[in-house]
């Protein structure tokens, strides 16, 4: 398995039906095992690329390719590309009302069973209960209904739970970070790692505005976007010239070319 | 058969006479008389079309009332318990009894020994026209539909003879439900069955009727009444639990009185058969009385369920409120047709009125007509309907974790319909129907 977990190439795409182009040139490879930051200014396209990556119907893609583990995953429904191994942590997570979290939860793993597997209904339970308490969640969080009435930093976690449960190849966070104070921050964070310690070959796209999260998250790879495209990759220390130096210099080269 | 040369002469609605229908039985006259006067009634009158309100959606023109075989009613027998039966009551919680009634006629019944010597009655409806013919003619009377139902309630009266009697005395609190099962067996018939309930000051009970039967072959009908009072300071729970298989056509007419302070939940589930339709009624008739109506359906295939509600304030202070929520999908149609009715002398009267309607397919079609007549001045009332699909947010946040469109979707309705479930006061009741909702929306 030589491919990289994730590549894509000369991604181009646009909300359904608008004209003007969000992903003007998108190309990345992430492999296996790897964390990379993705920084940029708002509206630089950072969210479209992960909701384009999970198979967004809000957004066509009209140019270029997304290759997951070698395959192109551009035809799949949103939940083949789930079932598939690709993870989004939303920014905005959807409120499910009257859905508890539990039969959520058991509703997906069984979307990944095959024909005449059976659930461990007690193993589900206990993976549940166990990733709970690496998130330092009340146990009665999993009878609540899908983030209805959630804090900010509870559909986060929520988030992480999900992901820590359904083990996928590749998360792309988007925008875990934001909203969070110091202290969920870390909680999140600490999820983050233990998942990247449990299956070394895990893949993370970590979209965020500030460096905050990095000092908890350490990234292999961080890039940066403006107006579509991918304007510059660099190490850990990218990240630092970000904050000190903002994203002017980044802009000024772009014009330069 | 040869072997029932006992039973009683068959033949079509269309050929019938009393005599026919009567079967030669004897019967109690509180019984006998109620339904030759029906008879006639039904006779006279002509059957409703869709140039009536109540009729515009649900064509009764169509259905073959004239070829169907109407079921003669029987005397109650002792059977064992059938293993359909069995099964649902293995997975079912606590019960103080169990009725099982075949088209109509009583083919067990049961009652928990500790419940019978508290002083609760649970009987056929024969025999409660022996032991309460008083209680039993004005539970009938009271029951009086409006006259666009009166055809099919004169014929559901005229086929009267099965159904059960459910006497909970004074202070008696039930500890467990009664469950029902009304069990239709016979393709091409037309039978009927009734249910009564009454609970005296301050009695509680929980009343299951779950109707079910194979898919059958030929067009076949139910007809259901059901008859709930409860005096000053009574509680009542009644669940009426619709899962026919195909071929049947249901019409149900349900009646409610409420006497002072007290509190009566009706629970309309709409799962099964090809045609439902259900009259239900809350007749608020003492202060400070209150009625919580609520239904729950999910129609597939080309299934139609259409429910008329009237909430009538009699008295004032007292409370009503009603959700009714539904979901479709493929080419299923509903109709909510629900009315609150605030008499004059009703002051203070607090009504609700809620239909909610999720559509998951482009060929299903939801009507709802909410309305309000009120007399009072001094009222709060408030009624409102919603036609909508699932939220594309939704439904892209539960397929992004694994769910196949169908999963995500019916996770929805799961959700969608808690809101109602979870005013269920009675767990065991709350389990039974959401299993079987589970059972028809499948995950």
């Amino acid at each position: 398995m030589s491919e990289p977990l994730l590549s894509i190439r000369g991604l181009r795409a646009k909300v359904e039906g608008e004209d003007g182009e969000i992903l003007r040139g998108v190309d990345l490879d992430l492999e296996r095992g790897e964390v990379h930051a993705l920084m940029g200014p708002n509206g630089s396209g950072k969210s479209t690329l992960a909701k384009v990556i999970a198979g967004h119907p809000a957004y066509e893609v009209t140019a270029g390719e997304i290759l997951f583990e070698g395959e192109d995953v551009l035809e799949l429904e949103p939940d083949e590309r789930s079932r598939a191994g690709i993870f989004l942590a939303f920014q905005y997570p959807a409120e499910i009302p009257g859905v508890s979290i539990a039969n959520f939860l058991r509703t997906a793993v069984n979307s990944r069973l095959g024909e005449g597997e059976e659930m461990d209904v007690f193993g589900f339970q206990r993976t549940l209960t166990e990733k709970m308490e690496m998130l330092k969640m009340d146990p009665g969080f999993a009878t609540r209904y899908v983030n209805d009435g959630f804090s900010g930093g509870e559909k986060k976690r929520n988030e992480i739970l999900q992901m820590a449960v359904l083990r996928p190849a590749l998360g792309v966070l988007d925008e875990t970070d934001s909203g969070l104070d110091i202290d969920a921050l870390k909680i999140v964070a600490r999820g983050v790692n233990r998942l990247s310690e449990a299956d070394e070959a895990l893949g993370v796209l970590l979209i965020t505005h500030y460096k905050r999260i990095l000092n908890y998250i350490q990234p292999n790879v961080v890039h940066v976007m403006m107006a579509g495209r991918i304007a510059e990759s660099g190490g850990a220390s990218l990240a630092d010239k970000l904050e000190a130096e903002g994203y002017d210099w980044l802009q000024q080269a772009a014009a330069a070319v | 058969m040869s072997t029932m040369t006992a039973g009683p002469a068959e033949s079509t609605l269309a050929a019938a006479d009393f005599d026919t229908l009567a079967g030669g039985l004897t019967e109690p006259e509180a019984i006998a008389g109620a339904r030759a006067a029906a008879w006639e009634r039904f006779t006279a009158l002509p059957w409703p079309t869709k140039k009536s309100e109540e009729w515009r959606y649900t064509d009764l023109t169509k259905v073959g009332f004239e070829a169907l075989t109407p079921v003669v009613p029987a005397p109650a027998t002792a059977e064992a318990l059938s293993a359909d039966v069995r099964e649902v009551l293995g997975r079912s919680g606590e019960r103080a009894g169990v009725v099982v009634l075949r088209e109509g006629r009583v083919a067990h019944l049961e009652l928990e020994p500790e419940v019978a010597r508290s002083g609760v009655v649970l009987c056929s409806i024969r025999d409660a026209a022996d032991r309460h013919p008083e209680l039993l003619r004005r539970a009938l009377l009271e029951a009086q539909p409006g006259p666009a139902e009166e055809k099919l309630w004169a014929l559901h009266l005229a086929l009267l003879g099965g159904g059960y009697f459910l006497h909970v005395p004074r202070g008696v609190e039930m500890p467990a439900p009664i469950h029902a099962f009304h069990i239709v067996e016979r393709a091409g018939t037309l039978s009927s069955a009734h249910s009564f309930v009454y609970g005296e000051s301050g009695a509680r009970a929980a009343v299951i009727d779950e109707f079910l039967s194979d898919d059958l072959a030929a067009e076949t009908v139910s007809l259901h009444g059901a008859t709930i009072t409860g005096e000053g300071g009574a509680g009542i729970e009644y669940v009426a639990l619709q899962r026919f298989g195909r071929g049947v056509k249901q019409f149900s007419t349900q009646h409610v009185a409420a006497g002072r302070d007290s509190r009566i939940v009706t629970f309309n589930v709409t799962l099964g058969g090809d045609l439902s339709r259900a009259d239900v009624t809350s007749r608020l008739d003492g202060p400070g009385s209150d009625s919580e109506m609520l239904a729950l359906w999910f129609g597939d295939s080309d299934q139609h369920f259409d429910h008329h509600t009237l909430q009538h304030h009699a008295a004032p202070h007292a409370h009503s409120d009603l959700l009714f929520k539904g979901a479709l999908t493929d080419s299923g149609s509903s109709v909510f047709r629900g009315l609150i009715r605030v008499d004059k002398g009703a002051q203070l009267t607090d009504a609700y009125q809620t239909n909610r309607n999720l559509l998951l397919s482009e060929g299903s079609h939801a009507s709802a007509l909410p309305n309000l007549e009120i007399e009072a001045d001094d009222v709060r009332c408030s009624h409102g309907a919603t036609i909508g699909q699932v939220e594309d947010g939704q439904l892209f946040y539960l397929m992004s974790r694994g769910l196949t469109r169908r999963q995500a979707e019916r996770l929805l309705v799961f959700g969608f319909f808690d809101e109602v479930l979870g005013r269920l006061p009675m767990e065991g009741v709350r389990a039974r129907v959401r299993e079987a909702i589970e059972e028809k929306i499948g995950l």
